[in-house]
């Protein structure tokens, strides 16, 4: 499996991250909405380890499972954490401002999402969005 | 097939026949796709990439920098459609809550639902309606073993849904009331002790506590800064307040509750409020108490029932049909 | 329904004139602003409520947050300015025997 990953430490890597992931999903052959959404999720989680985190990184990897072929966003960052899940992914809860952004939206954004935070030790997202 | 399926050629059709001739029928044509569009749930950037898809087929020979503003126009709408998401899934959140108030309103007038006791030669009447779905007001009677009845009419102050949570505690403490505990005063008092106790510090209750005694035909009564009842005499046709001193419940636990009573004739009526009725405004002012009194007296001949109603009605009309506040009126009349 | 509220500080007194209406939507802007000034130790806090046109039972509410919040610290609270109709208000919940209340002054100072 090709994987590979940007470090997230100033705004401009924001802008890498999602780069790189529109190559991929060019690649993979996504279409023009689909490209926009994945990186639209990516600029969300990299903004996120951007303003809370301080710095992070950014995975992205092809997958495949049966014929189905898609990809994966990981964002990591050794941050603060997330002391209460439940509350950020609910909507309408944004801090960082913005009608529909944060992690709910990501959550539509994509296919599959999953998160694990431990306060004080950091933050590991994943999300896949599939080949139709 | 679904609209998902035809809607690439619905709008290219529409896309056509506007640039051929830009007729209104067209303008229209795009309005009603929009709504089945919002109906199916497409998103806006889906809706620019349709666009973009359709018009490089109308129009092949596009100049390139037209079409690459499109790809600037689908990234911009990304966080309208994240936020037109956001909004219709608050929708259905909020569409939730209100079903549940509702559960929570009906739950709330079956749990608090009180008997208009019946007893020869007094005529009891009460209305109560909520400005909000959940009441704040309450009113209770309780019919005592050697004929006296007791009533109690309260306004919790605040409102909706914190109001109706403190109501079903005074609702249980009443309840729970000793049998040999029921003049007013002691009433308040032990209510006081439980509310100080248990309410946020913030929420208070007013309460007028009083006992019909048929044995000797007298009213007792105390008031724990409550909106104070009228004496309406039937002989002179006067109306007189029934003051009462005492302060409200859950502010200080050592609070005493003076007790007062009031003889009543046959023709004579008592009749008991909450704070809605005298505070209610119309788009000129308040309701000044002479008002009221005035529309009581209009309706006194009347039965109990009938003259709570149509008080209420008419208070209904002059705020049109729109209570600022819950209204709770209950009127006591000696009819022989 | 629009509430102002004014806060101003000296000499271990707090000041806050309030004109408008204090009902359900106003309420909690009031708490919200003077409750603050409550929780200090021995603070002295005098509302001037001459500008007030309407208040119903949540403000009145309010007042009785802040009384308490006050006699918990050990502060003072006053009310002044009131009109006739909402002194009636405080004279019919008892709370005039427990608070400082002024009435509007006649013919003003």
């Amino acid at each position: 499996m090709m994987d590979s990953s940007v470090k997230i430490i100033n705004e401009w890597d924001i802008v890498a991250a999602r780069q790189l992931g529109r190559n991929v999903a060019k690649e993979l052959g996504f279409g023009t909405v689909d490209q926009a959404r994945i990186t639209t999720a990516i600029s969300e989680l990299a903004r996120n380890i951007y303003l809370y985190a301080g710095q992070g990184e950014i995975t992205i990897e092809k997958i495949e499972s049966g014929t189905k072929k898609g990809m994966t966003i990981i964002s990591r960052d050794a941050g603060p954490g997330i002391p209460d899940l439940r509350k950020v992914m609910e909507d309408g809860f944004s801090t960082s401002g913005g009608l529909g952004a944060g992690l709910p939206g990501v959550k539509r954004l994509m296919d599959e999402f999953s998160i694990e935070s431990t306060p004080g030790e950091g933050t590991l997202i994943q999300s896949v969005k599939w080949l139709k | 097939m679904s609209f998902r399926d035809t809607m690439l050629d619905e709008y290219k059709e529409i896309l056509k026949t506007y640039i051929n001739d830009q007729t209104e029928q067209a303008l229209y044509m795009s309005q009603k796709f929009s709504r089945k569009s919002i109906e199916y749930k497409i998103s806006p950037e889906e809706m620019i990439s349709l666009h973009k898809t359709s018009i490089m087929e109308l129009a092949p020979d596009l100049p390139e920098s037209l079409l690459l503003s499109l790809d600037i126009l689908l990234e911009v709408m990304m966080s309208y459609g994240l936020a037109y998401r956001e909004h219709q899934s608050l929708r259905t959140i909020q569409r939730e809550l209100i079903n549940e108030i509702e559960v929570a309103a009906n739950m709330q007038q079956t749990l608090l639902g009180t008997q208009i006791p019946h007893i020869s030669s007094v005529d009891i009447g009460a209305i109560s309606v909520p400005a909000k779905q959940m009441s704040g007001d309450y009113y209770h009677f309780v019919s005592h073993e050697n004929g006296a009845v007791s009533v109690a009419i309260a306004d919790i102050i605040g409102k909706g849904i914190p109001a109706a949570l403190c109501m079903s505690m005074i609702k249980y403490s009443m309840d729970s009331m000793p049998e040999n505990s029921h003049t007013p005063g002691d009433v308040l008092e032990r209510l006081n002790r439980v509310v100080e106790q248990n309410v946020d510090p913030t929420m208070f209750i007013t309460m007028f506590s009083g006992l019909y005694n048929p044995g000797n035909h007298t009213f007792y009564y105390s008031s724990a800064g409550h909106e104070p009842g009228f004496y309406y005499n039937g002989e002179t046709g006067a109306f007189e307040e029934l003051k009462a001193k005492g302060l409200l419940l859950g502010v200080d636990k050592k609070a005493k509750y003076r007790e007062y009573e009031r003889k009543v004739e046959v023709g004579d009526a008592i009749l008991l409020m909450s704070d809605g009725v005298t505070e209610c405004r119309t788009k000129d002012g308040f309701i000044e108490i002479d008002t009221l009194v005035g529309y009581i007296e209009k309706y006194i001949h009347l039965g109990a029932q009938d003259i709570a109603d149509k008080v209420y009605k008419e208070l209904e009309f002059l705020q049109d049909f729109q209570l600022r506040d819950d209204f709770t009126l209950i009127i006591i009349k000696r009819t022989a | 329904m629009n509430i102002s509220i004014d806060v101003q500080e000296r000499d271990h007194q707090t000041t806050i004139t309030l004109a408008g209406e204090i009902d359900a939507y106003t309420a909690p802007k009031l708490r919200e602003a003077a409750f603050p000034y409550t929780e200090k130790q021995h603070a002295n806090v005098v509302i001037d409520l001459s500008g007030v046109t309407y208040m119903d039972s949540t403000g009145l509410g309010v007042f009785v947050g802040l009384f308490k919040s006050l006699n918990a610290n050990e502060g003072t609270l006053e009310l002044n300015g009131l009109s006739d109709r909402l002194k009636r208000l405080f004279d019919i919940t008892g709370l005039a025997d427990i608070m400082n209340i002024n009435p509007k002054a006649e013919g003003g100072i």
